[in-house]
């Protein structure tokens, strides 16, 4: 079992940084770079895995690019064009949750909200709650048509933990049980 | 642009100073004044001295210019020279790099000169990366899509040489270099046949894509006067027809190549 999570490629992570910490990034290098960070772990993180007959657990993946770029009006084909070069997950989970939860589950967490995660770049609300609340309502608009365009499977996030486990789980072994792993 | 024009991706055929594809949504660039003048060729064939020339030129007769070049951006140039120093590049990375730095530079450089009517003269553009990625199996479909974003340029001009010739002037000018010999490809360790090897294969995606994007090709192995006298017949036709006054007497005054 391998475990790979969205961002987390060295190749891109100085500018990346960088770009974020300036916020200098627009919505379409925001992309690229997301993108050129994806490609990394596919050819180091991703295919080897798969090659050697492992599963993939992939915190995040194409989906998050689909939804987050759109959501900056980035072209919906363009980016999904972009992405040609991925491997089509066996199993793709959406964990769905009402933006309000999302809102009450960070801020219970974190004293600020990221200006990214927030869209501020997007200069939509200078309140950062009131910014996360319209952009992130926006990605999760962009989900539910990914949902629907690519046929993934969700989950209410909303549920306790235990159920989503449950949930989660008997759709994982659906798909182990069809091949031997 | 209609989703229906866009799907005309970046082939031919798109009016210039407008996106190639789906281009970038949040963005208007309708009717802005500036023009975009890229010069094309492989390393070595002498671009960044016309460039000097030309931008000396068109100040001098009242022109606000903006260079930009390959690699150059704020945003992306550590990063880049970094992950070449280093053996992690893959030729996928290596392309969506580039397409970073150069979506950094259309954003922060370009885009804003065009809005104020400069004239952007461009070191190498999109066709520099088409080309290498071309030589690289990288899929032409796929990289033309994703270079919808970027706007065509009024003029290309592409500065065309033989490998051979090529070869001679690198090794003047200090020697070949990794990247420039395809030594990623890993087709042997003699720099001088991989980079002779790798450079014909690049020409070769140029002169395929000279007609599919209307390069203005120009002998490279002119002397630099030739060249520049025939950019600027060229480009001053098209920013001033009718033609401008005697372009040859202008070049032959000019104080040598210029200060930049």
């Amino acid at each position: 079992m391998f475990v790979t999570e969205w961002n987390s490629s060295a190749l891109v992570k100085a500018a990346t940084k960088a770009g974020k910490k300036k916020n200098a990034l627009t919505p379409m290098t925001f992309s690229l770079l997301h993108a050129t960070d994806f490609a990394d772990r596919l050819m180091y993180k991703i295919i080897p895995p798969l090659k050697a007959g492992m599963i993939v657990l992939a915190d995040r993946y194409t989906y998050t690019a689909f939804a987050r770029d759109a959501a900056r009006n980035v072209d919906r084909q363009w980016v999904r064009d972009l992405y040609g070069f991925a491997v089509r997950p066996d199993r793709a989970v959406y964990f769905r949750v009402p933006i309000d939860t999302a809102l009450d589950r960070l801020l219970a967490r974190r004293v600020k909200l990221k200006f990214y995660e927030a869209g501020m770049d997007l200069g939509w609300s200078a309140n950062p709650t009131e910014s996360f609340r319209l952009f992130q309502s926006k990605v999760l608009e962009e989900y539910d048509r990914i949902v629907r365009e690519h046929d993934l499977h969700v989950i209410d996030a909303s549920a306790s933990i235990t159920d989503q486990q449950r949930l989660f789980r008997g759709l994982i072994s659906d798909i182990l049980e069809q091949k031997p792993v | 642009m209609s989703d229906h024009d866009s799907e005309l991706g970046a082939h031919g055929g798109v009016t210039p100073g407008r996106f190639y594809g789906h281009g970038l949504p949040y963005v208007s660039i309708n009717d802005y004044p500036g023009k975009i003048i890229a010069i094309e060729g492989t390393d070595g064939v002498g671009r960044s001295t016309q460039i000097a020339l030309l931008r000396e030129w068109l100040e001098v007769r009242g022109y606000g210019v903006v260079e930009t070049g390959w690699t150059r951006s704020a945003l992306m140039q550590p990063t880049i020279t970094l992950a070449k120093s280093s053996n992690t590049l893959n030729k996928l990375t290596f392309v969506l790099l580039y397409a970073c730095d150069f979506a950094d530079r259309l954003e922060k450089e370009i885009i804003p000169a065009l809005k104020a009517g400069f004239i952007v003269l461009a070191d190498r553009y999109i066709f520099t990366a088409l080309a290498r990625a071309g030589v690289r199996d990288v899929d032409r479909e796929w990289i033309r899509q994703l270079y919808g974003f970027a706007i065509a340029p009024h003029q290309v001009f592409y500065l065309k040489i033989d490998a051979e010739a090529l070869a001679r002037r690198v090794l003047q000018a200090g020697g070949m270099e990794y990247w420039e010999s395809g030594m990623d490809l890993k087709a042997g360790d003699d720099i001088y046949d991989n980079f002779r090897n790798y450079q014909r294969q690049l020409l070769k995606e140029y002169s395929a894509m000279a007609d599919e994007f209307g390069f203005r090709v120009i002998d490279g192995r002119k002397s630099i006067g030739a060249i520049q006298e025939e950019l600027r017949r060229q480009i001053g036709e098209f920013l001033e027809p009718p033609p401008i006054e005697k372009p040859a007497d202008a070049v032959a005054q000019e104080p040598g190549p210029g200060s930049l």
